[in-house]
């Protein structure tokens, strides 16, 4: 401490430790935030279809197109703390045979940042400029964690690795999500409670059959 | 006239305080600091921004790097008094007293 420059290092060094110590804290202050989602979700419609992982693919595959419909509660994950949440809807099937393997695979998903995060949004200037606005002098806006999805589309059409998922049977949706925080661990949906965190309530649907593969060319040879 | 101006700068930038000043600053810098981090998390948490939170933390840092760095008076209040040279009395004279000291070419005449 004897000339500025060793007041520069001394102060410089001290600062670190208590920015790391105030960031340890602030991680560990999510602990104190009760997690409570639900959700109520449900397969509203599915049809396979026979399709190419690609253009020049000479190999043909099955693809399953679920719709469904969801009514979620994730409000309770937009804490201070909360930089963005994934949410993502997988569906779920037994292996066939005696494999013992569950499947899964994300039918549909979404990033939904909190206002903090806002300008991070991979969005064009008039949304952004309309979800800025939907939180005018909010911190947080909780209300971001309620969905409503009325027969939504997936984005994603699944197949399996063998290429057959017609009929399979005991098909399963399920929503998870991820809390990414600005300070500390990525957490995921839970299966059971740790302290205030809550598993989630709902969030899977009855198990449903997928059907056969829908018959593509019957009115056109009717026609022909 | 040029060498004064050097040498005001060169005290300036170097900004050396006496022992009781860096004590003081060592006690300064920790409890400053401190405070800021405890500050900026209480903020953060119960107004639940943490963009607050950062800028609360971030100006408070600043604030104690403008009170600690520059060597402010309150940081020279107790220079080091040095004995004489030679012992002063007991060695005795004339002969001692009148011994210069050269440091960095500059002449400390001591009595």
């Amino acid at each position: 401490m004897y000339n500025s420059l060793t007041r520069i290092q001394n102060v410089f060094g001290f600062f670190t430790t208590v920015a790391f110590a105030v960031a340890a804290i602030i991680a560990a202050s999510d602990f104190t935030a009760p997690r409570t989602p639900s959700s109520e979700i449900k397969m509203t419609n599915v049809q396979v279809v026979k399709g190419r992982p690609h253009y020049y693919s000479t190999k043909k595959e099955e693809y399953a197109i679920i719709k469904f419909s969801m009514d979620a509660d994730l409000s309770s994950l937009f804490t201070w703390n909360t930089k963005q949440v994934f949410v993502y809807v997988t569906a779920e099937w037994p292996s066939a045979g005696t494999q013992n393997q569950t499947n899964s695979a994300v039918i549909w998903d979404s990033i939904i940042t909190a206002p903090s995060s806002d300008h991070l949004a991979n969005i064009g200037p008039a949304t952004l400029k309309k979800l800025r606005r939907s939180a005018a002098g909010k911190a947080t806006d909780p209300s971001r964690g309620l969905l409503s999805l009325k027969n939504q589309r997936p984005k994603y059409q699944i197949t399996h690795p063998t290429g057959r998922i017609a009929k399979s049977a005991d098909v399963a949706l399920r929503l998870h999500y991820n809390v990414q925080p600005w300070v500390g661990l990525l957490t995921w949906d839970q299966g059971r409670d740790y302290g205030l965190w809550q598993a989630m309530k709902g969030g899977l649907t009855k198990a449903f059959s997928l059907p056969a593969v829908k018959a593509k060319d019957e009115g056109k040879k009717k026609k022909a | 006239m040029a060498e004064q101006l050097l040498d005001q700068a060169r005290d300036l930038v170097d900004g050396q305080i006496d022992f009781e000043g860096q004590k003081l600053a060592e006690i300064l810098t920790t409890v400053l600091l401190s405070v800021v981090g405890a500050i900026a998390f209480f903020v953060g948490f119960f107004l639940q921004d943490i963009a607050l939170a950062l800028k609360v933390g971030l100006a408070g840092t600043a604030l104690t790097f403008l009170v600690i760095v520059p060597p402010w008076p309150f940081f020279n209040r107790h220079p080091v008094k040095w004995l004489p040279v030679g012992g002063g009395r007991t060695a005795g004279g004339a002969a001692a007293a009148h011994q210069n000291v050269v440091i960095d070419d500059k002449m400390f005449a001591q009595n």
